[in-house]
């Protein structure tokens, strides 16, 4: 009897030990314009409509990361673990930290650009870290038309004419807007990135941190299939023309390449739910 | 049989109530006519201590950036939660707010909120006017730093939650929790629904059945409102208003607001979004005879190709006797949801809706000028100290200043002056505990602002002061929150918030003749 209790241990060891063969992957976000890296306030920047302009102020949700197998199964980060507020004034929190990755290998990642239409319908207690409205998700909520803003962009340039009570030439992109509850339609400007990882497969090694390179460039904003002019549209909110410019970015992310391994806890972690 | 039945229930009653002796009184009950509420109270249950700590909050001006305006403010009980007199409800600095404000009841039942539904939640909904502009102006993240180095807030957020955590979720829930218990049902409709012993007068009957013929398609069932958006061709003359359109962008919402209840109609005039209409007379006119066309009207309202609803005179009359049922004077003088609450202070209940704003509160009395004389005198010691950077020398003229006023013969004022002592006191006394009780000139710093206001309301409501006074205003005081201070002339340089590192900064933006 003993014996079999020892063996009963003895394998609910051996299985714990075997479902903890996983690892942990850092998406680090470069956000650019164009082939230029970003640098908020000092550079400026040209868009496709021939406007100069710079950035003053970037934020933007990353939520629902899968991540692709080779037969096209996907691995699902668990949700509560998968919400990241990229702020370009806070470097740390570039990079967004997955843990609990099983091993294996990986062709590509698909996540939300901003957040969910369940979670941003969700009650006040599931609204944690990046998604506290009284907290550190305080710039990007609409409190007058419940919902988050999931990309944020602002800044100036010299072409934006100062009219009615515009006194300074900022452009404000506040782009959100996730469908609404039930009936009650709003827009519906949620859009998933899907990269692929290209012939490098990634392997996700048992307690590696394997760090994915990803660059998010926000000059696609004004350079898509609709070409945006700051002067005539300094801003966008939550507008119709919002629409537009969630189509323009919904290609922004591409694949970079992996970055230099790191041990599985040796990395800062992006703005998560806890 | 009857009795027996009654003994057994009764008995049954007692067994039950032995065991449930600890539970207090339910703190919402789902009227017996009325459907099931839409909030989902599982997820967050009701307690005493979260009702009363959402009460604190509902009423504290510390939810606004400059401290002056309370969700009360604009929600006040007498006028059923609305604001009383206002056909747009004003914020701080007197910022006019596009709309009217709505009235706070069966909030339970309410699948959103606000005149255009922009809000899906009752929990999310304080976000709203607290970070509007024309509203409180503040920030959410400001409002919960403000809480936390409160000396109130941390212990009545531990009764609440069970540790003196403040955050978010506990924030708004607390203030939901307070606003759900504002359920109104005892109207004499609902005593007449529920068979409580209420009967109709015949006009009444005959104006129940005309509201049921020709305005229940909107205002329907027992809460009088299908929670849905429609345009009911109100004039469009300066009308920037989209109302519903802003939420979906969608054409065919052009124009379409919430229906709103029918309930407690004689306290919330006035009426519509906008509150255009003063009296109930003026709205059925407007259904009758000035309902205009537009792409959106509602298809109800433009049957035939006749637009408006046909009404004689005798049918409105009939109608508005109806719509008096419906008002619940025990909802609208029920303490549990008043500012001062008659079982503790029941001289002060009857100028809980007071406008401060608009009454005389002069006072001759010696006795209570040479109190607030003396009170300034400590007042100016203080400031000298923050001047100075001396903790020990502001401590100990706050300490006077609080001693003075603390002991204040409040015999010597009138039951409405006592009423505003009181409401400001407490407030004042808060900011005055707080510089006496460290010798930190940068706490000390924090509260002054305050302290300033408070002393200032007082003076200016009473007209005591034996010099003129002047108002100041540093918006870069106190971390940028801002901060008032008091001179006796309007030359005298320095500011108290900075003192030695004077950045010039602050205006005159009141003045007080003597």
């Amino acid at each position: 009897m003993k014996n079999f209790l020892f063996l009963a241990v003895f394998t609910l060891l051996n299985i714990a030990a075997s479902a903890q063969k996983t690892g942990s992957i850092t998406l680090h976000f470069d956000n650019a314009v164009g082939n230029e890296a970003l640098v908020l306030k000092g550079k400026q920047y040209t868009n496709a409509s021939g406007e100069q302009f710079n950035v003053t102020f970037l934020q933007y949700y990353v939520s629902n990361i899968r991540l692709v197998r080779k037969d096209g199964s996907e691995y699902v980060v668990p949700q509560d673990q998968s919400y990241f507020l990229i702020r370009e004034q806070l470097p740390e929190t570039r990079n967004a930290v997955l843990n609990n990755i099983p091993k294996g290998d990986y062709t590509g990642i698909r996540f939300v650009i901003g957040v969910d239409s369940l979670r941003s319908a969700s009650e006040i207690s599931q609204r944690k870290g990046c998604l506290d409205v009284g907290g550190d998700g305080k710039d990007m909520y609409w409190a007058w038309n419940s919902g988050y803003i999931f990309v944020k962009m602002e800044g100036t340039s010299p072409q934006i004419p100062l009219t009615g009570n515009r006194k300074e030439p900022i452009f404000l992109y506040h782009i959100g807007l996730f469908g609404g509850m039930g009936d009650k339609k709003t827009l519906n400007n949620i859009k998933v990135a899907t990269l692929s990882f290209g012939k490098e497969k990634v392997k996700i090694k048992t307690d590696k941190n394997t760090v994915i390179g990803i660059k998010t460039d926000v000059s696609k904003l004004f350079n898509g299939p609709t070409t945006v002019s700051l002067a005539t549209t300094p801003t966008v909110m939550a507008g119709p023309f919002s629409a537009k410019i969630a189509d323009n970015y919904a290609d922004m992310f591409s694949y970079t390449g992996l970055k230099k391994e790191a041990a599985a806890s040796d990395t800062k972690i992006a703005l998560g739910m806890k | 049989m009857k009795t027996k039945i009654g003994l057994v229930v009764s008995a049954l009653g007692f067994f039950l109530l032995s065991f449930c002796s600890t539970e207090d009184p339910k703190l919402f009950e789902k009227p017996g006519n009325f459907p099931a509420p839409v909030y989902k109270l599982g997820e967050n249950p009701l307690t005493p201590a979260g009702v009363a700590l959402g009460k604190v909050l509902f009423y504290d001006a510390l939810l606004s950036k400059d401290n002056t305006v309370s969700c009360g403010s604009c929600h006040q009980q007498s006028a059923g939660f609305t604001q009383h007199g206002h056909a747009l409800s004003h914020g701080i600095n007197d910022l006019l707010t596009k709309r009217n404000s709505m009235p706070l009841f069966n909030l339970a039942w309410s699948p959103d909120f606000g005149w255009d539904g922009g809000v899906h939640h009752l929990d999310l909904f304080a976000i709203s006017p607290l970070q509007n502009p024309a509203e409180m102006a503040e920030t959410l993240p400001n409002v919960l730093e403000k809480l936390r180095y409160s000396k109130t807030y941390p212990p009545l957020f531990e009764k609440a939650f069970g540790t003196d955590e403040i955050n978010t979720e506990r924030f708004l829930k607390s203030l939901s929790q307070f606003m759900l218990t504002m359920v109104s049902a005892n109207s004499r409709y609902d005593k007449f629904m529920r068979n409580e012993g209420e009967t109709l007068t015949e006009t009444e009957r005959e104006g129940m059945s005309l509201v049921e013929k020709k305005c229940s398609s909107c205002h329907s069932g027992v809460l009088f409102s299908d929670f849905k958006f429609h345009n009911n061709g109100l004039k469009a003359a300066s009308n920037t208003d989209v109302g519903r359109y802003d939420i979906t962008l969608l054409d065919e919402d052009r124009y379409k607001f919430k229906v709103p209840s029918l309930r407690n109609l004689t306290a919330t005039a006035p009426y519509m979004h906008d509150g255009r209409f003063g009296t109930l007379e003026e709205v059925l006119d407007h259904y009758a005879s000035g309902v205009e066309k537009s792409p959106t009207l509602d298809p109800l309202l433009n049957a035939n190709g006749q637009p408006g609803i046909s009404l004689t005179t005798d049918e409105k009359t009939k109608i508005i006797a109806f719509l008096k049922m419906l008002n619940d004077e025990a909802f609208l003088k029920d303490d549990r949801f008043s500012e001062f609450e008659m079982r503790e202070n029941p001289e002060m209940a009857q100028f809980a809706n007071t406008d401060w704003d608009k009454v005389d509160l002069t006072t001759q009395n010696p006795i209570v000028k040479n109190a607030l004389s003396k009170a300034l005198g400590y007042y100016w010691g203080i400031k000298k100290g923050l001047m100075a950077e001396n903790g020990a020398e502001v401590s100990g003229s706050a300490k006077l200043l609080l001693n003075i006023l603390e002991n204040l013969d409040r015999t010597q004022l009138t039951p409405m002056q006592k009423a505003f002592y009181h409401k400001v006191y407490q407030d004042l006394g808060f900011d005055i505990e707080h510089v006496s009780e460290t010798q930190s000139v940068s706490h000390q710093r924090d509260h002054f602002g305050d302290l300033s206001k408070n002393l200032f309301r007082l003076i200016k409501a009473f007209k005591t002061n034996e010099k003129a006074l002047y108002y100041h205003f540093c918006p870069k005081a106190a971390s940028n929150l801002g901060g008032y201070w008091l001179t006796e002339t309007s030359e005298e340089k320095g500011n108290p918030f900075f003192g030695k590192n004077d950045k010039k900064c602050g205006e005159i933006i009141h003045y007080m003749p003597k």
